[in-house]
């Protein structure tokens, strides 16, 4: 049973090893709050030179 | 190699893409290339080039003094800009190559082969900078490799890539929708998430990894290409499932183009039957429009219904893009052993950067970025402007035909009006007398506009110089919302650049592991989506929508 539990938690753990070493993030939360973060800071200047300006 | 001596590699790397960026920025501003942009059609870009040249090449260079001058001290600036800044400016170029040069030369050539075709390979291909990143990117890994300097930028690309997902956001609103019949949103729906749900448990059925199964289903469901891109991170999928599924949506999507005109002249359907079976059925939107011209290149109505099932489609992929991150949190939490709690599933394992992407959508609905009826930026404007109206020699061109008895003769009572109206009003738009009852004044203005595009259509008006005048008119109040189209090159270009990183992941072996099973899934769905559309289309719908 220990077994059955530990084996999906291993392979998890192995894809999400492989998932990091596929992005400069060390977590994928970083990695999301960057994205939106960056992106809503390009809008915005978007927006300032589109509409505000 | 020392770890000084890569240092030094990289520094000199990043000056030398540094310095080609900023001599052709300098070429193109010294006027020396316009030759090479009028033949590409690029003129347009010409201050953009020399902008992103000059600021991403004096960034290159910059980064690349820090380098050879500085030791890295594992600092979060040597992660997360000094390491991946080399592979980020080879990245940069070759996406700089791929969107001013092979995009254009595509379409050009595209253009010269379309008469003898009958159609254009970019469109139907879906040859675009999302396509050709994703090849460029298969083709260097496979052939030259990545190189080693590179190998940390390439890492940025999922990062960036939803970047440019977020971005999407802004193209769709919410008030687009309640511009369309219930007829087409309700069926619309129902084919989408349907076929979501029955690529889910085919996926099931043949045992294929969730990620792949994830993906390949909002690309079978939604709208194809842009779909499979904007919920691949969300179901984790790997660079490889994400190239063999947009495989599968185009392959499919041709085949349909030609097999659906064929099925619906064998059927006798009507325009807008069959317009609203292609826009159900058919995945990729230039797929959906040369198959409703096979069907019917004369009544526009055919490609009008087809562009709203289409559009409406379109407008699913935020609950789709939900649908699917609530689904993927749900299964692979179940690996585990245990079943996750709504709250695990929604609040810890819900991948944040959808709430960007909602976001935005949620922000373009409510007129933040153009007029909140807007679809892809563009939106129709009917209010009284100089800019709208045509030029006086049109309004000559149009009076003179207008004035002839036998030119308006055979047409409706309908088209006569609206002609006569344009030849009055100067530009398409609603009865003056409404012009304060801003819902009313657009219902009229939209009605003649549509009234004109399908004499244009049905080539109607035999004079060239009124007919000009009437497309000229037509086009005159489509406008386009600056930010949405500034958002939207933003888009291009975060896309360009992550799917070309992603391609970089993806070697051959890799696709061939991946087998026949999306293919196999993919095609039951598509049979089984076009066969049911088919069928709803022929019982529900009669003539209008």
């Amino acid at each position: 049973m220990e077994e059955e539990k530990a084996q999906p938690t291993t392979t998890r753990n192995a894809a999400s090893m492989e998932e990091r070493a596929l992005s400069v993030f060390q977590s994928e939360r970083n990695e999301d709050l960057t994205a939106m973060i960056m992106t809503f800071l390009c809008t915005f200047i978007v927006l300032v030179f589109t509409k505000w300006i | 190699m020392s770890n000084g001596s890569e240092q030094r590699l990289s520094g000199i790397v990043s000056i030398l893409f540094g310095a080609i960026m900023l001599g052709y920025g300098f070429l193109i501003r010294s006027g020396s290339l316009n030759w090479l942009l009028a033949y590409l059609k690029t003129q347009k870009e010409a201050d953009l080039q020399v902008t992103l040249c000059f600021v991403l090449g004096g960034l290159g260079i910059l980064v690349g003094l820090i380098y050879l001058v500085r030791k890295p001290t594992g600092s979060i600036l040597d992660n997360y800009v000094l390491g991946p800044a080399p592979g980020m400016m080879m990245l940069l170029l070759i996406c700089m190559v791929i969107l001013w040069y092979m995009e254009p030369m595509i379409n050009i050539w595209s253009a010269a082969a379309a008469p003898t075709l009958k159609f254009s390979f970019a469109k139907i291909f879906n040859l675009n900078h999302v396509v050709l990143g994703i090849l460029v990117g298969i083709l260097i890994t496979n052939t030259i490799g990545i190189p080693k300097f590179a190998a940390q930028g390439v890492k940025t690309a999922r990062f960036v890539l939803k970047m440019g997902i977020i971005t999407l956001g802004a193209r769709y609103s919410l008030a687009e929708l309640t511009n369309l019949g219930q007829i087409s949103i309700w069926m619309i729906g129902f084919f989408v998430v349907g076929t979501v749900l029955l690529v889910l448990w085919l996926g099931k059925l043949f045992d294929t990894p969730h990620s792949m199964t994830g993906v390949l289903s909002s690309g079978m469901g939604v709208c194809g290409v842009s779909a499979a891109v904007a919920c691949a991170p969300v179901v984790k999928a790997k660079s490889h499932e994400m190239a063999y599924t947009i495989g599968t949506i185009l392959l499919w999507g041709v085949g349909c183009m030609f097999l659906f005109p064929t099925i619906g002249k064998i059927l006798d359907m009507t325009p807008t039957q069959f317009g609203s079976w292609a826009g159900t059925g058919i995945l990729n939107s230039a797929q959906v429009a040369a198959a409703a011209l096979a069907f019917n290149a004369v009544d526009i109505t055919t490609l009008k219904v087809a562009e709203i099932f289409n559009i409406t489609r379109v407008l699913f992929l935020p609950l789709i893009v939900l649908i699917l991150a609530y689904w993927f949190s749900k299964v692979t939490g179940d690996t585990s052993g245990r079943k996750l709690s709504l709250k695990e599933v929604v609040v810890d394992k819900f991948p944040l950067f959808v709430l960007g992407f909602i976001l935005m959508f949620v922000l373009s609905s409510a007129g933040v970025f153009g007029p909140a009826q807007h679809y892809q930026g563009k939106y129709l404007d009917f209010s009284y402007s100089k800019r709208t109206e045509i030029t006086p020699e049109e309004l000559q061109a149009l009076g003179a035909f207008i004035a002839v008895p036998e030119n308006v003769q055979k047409l409706s009572d309908k088209e006569k009006s609206a002609l006569n109206d344009l030849n009055t009003q100067h530009q398409i738009a609603g009865d003056f007398a409404s012009k304060n009852d801003s819902k009313l004044f657009y219902a009229q203005g939209k009605e003649r506009m549509e009234t004109i595009e399908a004499m244009v259509a049905a080539k109607k008006i035999k004079d060239k110089k009124a007919e000009g005048a009437l497309k000229h008119a037509v086009k005159q109040v489509y406008k386009d919302s600056k930010t949405i189209t500034l958002l939207t090159d933003l888009m291009m270009w975060f896309f360009a650049y992550g799917l070309l990183g992603l391609g970089m992941q993806i070697t051959w072996s890799s696709i061939s592991q991946a087998g026949g099973a999306p293919l196999i899934i993919g095609a039951i769905s598509g049979t089984a989506k076009a066969v049911l559309s088919l069928i709803v289309v022929l019982l529900l719908i009669k003539e209008a929508i």
